[in-house]
């Protein structure tokens, strides 16, 4: 089978995408580009998960205000690339690691910029509490607005409000552009534990996240969602891929699909202990034929890993016919004729992909499995 | 009867059920994570209706998504609309995109199964 041996490659990689992306506590990373409709909705998106955990409270207010800084950042640099903003998307990520959040920018620079960037963080980096709030008002009175309304407001913002020195970074990508990094680190409580404030801890934190943003380049992956699932998640990521893409066949299919599979999640995944939801993993990638794979992470039990085997098992070794008459079977039955054909998500995958499902299930311990799905959608556009 | 009006949600339909104008429709999106919850009360609503319809049942349905588990309770609205089609005419007028072949498919899967009803597909 000269399917599998690509796909296992391509199973390991999400496998192992996730499994890293758990070890770093990634919340969540949005990978693309960052219209102001979809900063919305990765904000929305963001907050939702973060309310989870933090509650509404000043901390998560400051931390969203910053990720607003932050996503306008992004917008405002996009604005002055002129090409290879496809070729070079930009990426979005929060990671928790013990009472901090880091939340992450990286886009696309003009080296000529660099300069007065540095020089604008460094000077802000030198000021204290109040030495910040001066240079605020100092910049608001006098009126001094760079031509893009910046004048560093919104890093001088994201420093006052988490407390903490911004940490910027830039990686060459050609002569003309760079990828311009910059991490805030929030606390979540007033009192962190002294142990938890290390430099090191925050360099290794956006290593980890350049590494990431090198490898989602790689795939290709146009959109990535690591985190806890919930409907309100699935809301926000469906608006993403809306305001995306034009309105096609293909868009709508990726739409239909992408529901199908993440409520798949929410109804068969195993649930966080905390109630935040499911935990799990999906991305979307284009392939190099210009077709797309959506592929799902999350973990299942014993008895779920059976059931869905059964029913995967059906589903490949049958044509789109027999699966057809499944549908309707399960159409009409009122009383749910057996656990394993129930539930008309999959058949549907099937249905509207060309190829046959791709899914592997990798043994995490007696009870639990990852459970992994890939479903095709050809590009019709 | 009184009729049954459901604004549309972020991820549930509009709902119009109003026999005194005879206005049936349900529109938009529809991927709520509870199907059978949402749509719980729209089929008590029907099966109410099923016992005294209009002589003729003019249904609408406007759909941009749909997940499977609101398919599945789609076709229960089906199958008392099929009964009513027994007595009483009804028709059924499938709104589609002119792109979306998909939900053209889920119309005419609707038809098959339910062979009472007056299917109209039209493009939008």
């Amino acid at each position: 089978m000269a399917t599998q041996i690509i796909d296992d490659s391509l199973f390991d990689k999400a496998f192992n995408l996730f499994s890293r992306i758990e070890n770093q506590d990634f919340e969540y990373v949005y990978r693309g580009f960052f219209s102001h409709n979809i900063s919305k909705k990765i904000l929305s998106l963001a907050d939702v998960n973060i309310q989870k955990t933090l509650g509404q409270s000043t901390f998560q207010k400051r931390i969203y205000y910053i990720m607003v800084e932050g996503l306008q950042n992004i917008t405002m640099h996009q604005d002055e690339i002129e090409e290879g903003l496809d070729k070079y998307p930009g990426i979005f990520a929060i990671q928790k690691q013990g009472h901090y959040y880091y939340i992450t920018t990286g886009n696309l620079v003009l080296n000529e910029k660099i300069p007065p960037l540095k020089e604008k963080i460094e000077q802000i980096n030198k000021l204290d509490k109040e030495e910040l709030k001066q240079l605020h008002k100092e910049i608001l009175r006098s009126g001094v607005i760079s031509e893009k309304g910046g004048a560093g407001l919104g890093l001088i913002e994201m420093a006052r409000k988490s407390g903490n020195k911004l940490v910027a970074s830039f990686e060459l990508v050609n002569e003309q552009y760079s990828y311009f990094y910059l991490q805030t680190k929030i606390p979540t409580t007033k009192n962190v534990p002294i142990e938890e404030d290390n430099p090191e801890n925050m360099r290794k934190a956006l290593r980890s996240i350049k590494k990431l943003h090198i490898t989602l380049n790689v795939e290709n992956i146009l959109l990535y969602f690591n985190g806890f699932f919930t409907q309100e998640n699935l809301l926000n990521l469906l608006s993403i891929i809306k305001g995306r893409m034009n309105l096609s066949l293909t868009t709508i299919r990726l739409s239909n699909i992408m529901v199908e599979m993440i409520q798949n999640i929410i109804k068969h995944g195993e649930k966080d202990p905390n109630n935040k939801g499911v935990p799990g993993i999906f991305f979307l990638r284009q392939l190099d034929n210009g077709d797309f794979a959506l592929i799902s992470g999350n973990y299942v039990n014993k008895k779920q890993k059976h059931i869905l085997e059964e029913k995967l098992k059906f589903i490949n070794t049958s044509s789109i016919d027999e699966i057809s008459e499944m549908y309707d079977r399960v159409l009409l039955d009122m009383d749910n004729f057996d656990a394993i054909h129930t539930g008309l998500g999959l058949y549907d995958l099937r249905i509207k992909s060309p190829e046959k499902l791709q899914y592997k299930f990798l043994k995490i311990d007696e009870n639990r499995y990852f459970y992994i799905l890939q479903t095709i959608i050809k590009n019709k556009d | 009867m009184e009729p049954l009006i459901l604004q549309a949600t972020e991820d549930t339909p509009e709902v119009i059920l109003n026999p005194d104008e005879n206005i049936f429709r349900i529109a938009r999106i529809s991927v709520p994570e509870d199907a059978y919850e949402f749509y719980r009360p729209i089929i008590e609503w029907l099966r109410e209706y099923a016992k005294n319809p209009l002589p003729e049942t003019t249904f609408e349905f406007d759909l941009e998504y749909v997940n499977t588990a609101s398919n599945k309770q789609l076709m229960q609205v089906m199958i008392i609309l099929d009964q009513i089609a027994q007595k009483h005419p009804v028709k059924i007028k499938w709104y589609y995109e002119s792109i979306d072949e998909d939900m053209l498919n889920l119309g005419q899967r609707y038809q098959k199964l339910a062979k009472n009803l007056n299917f109209e597909f039209l493009e939008i």
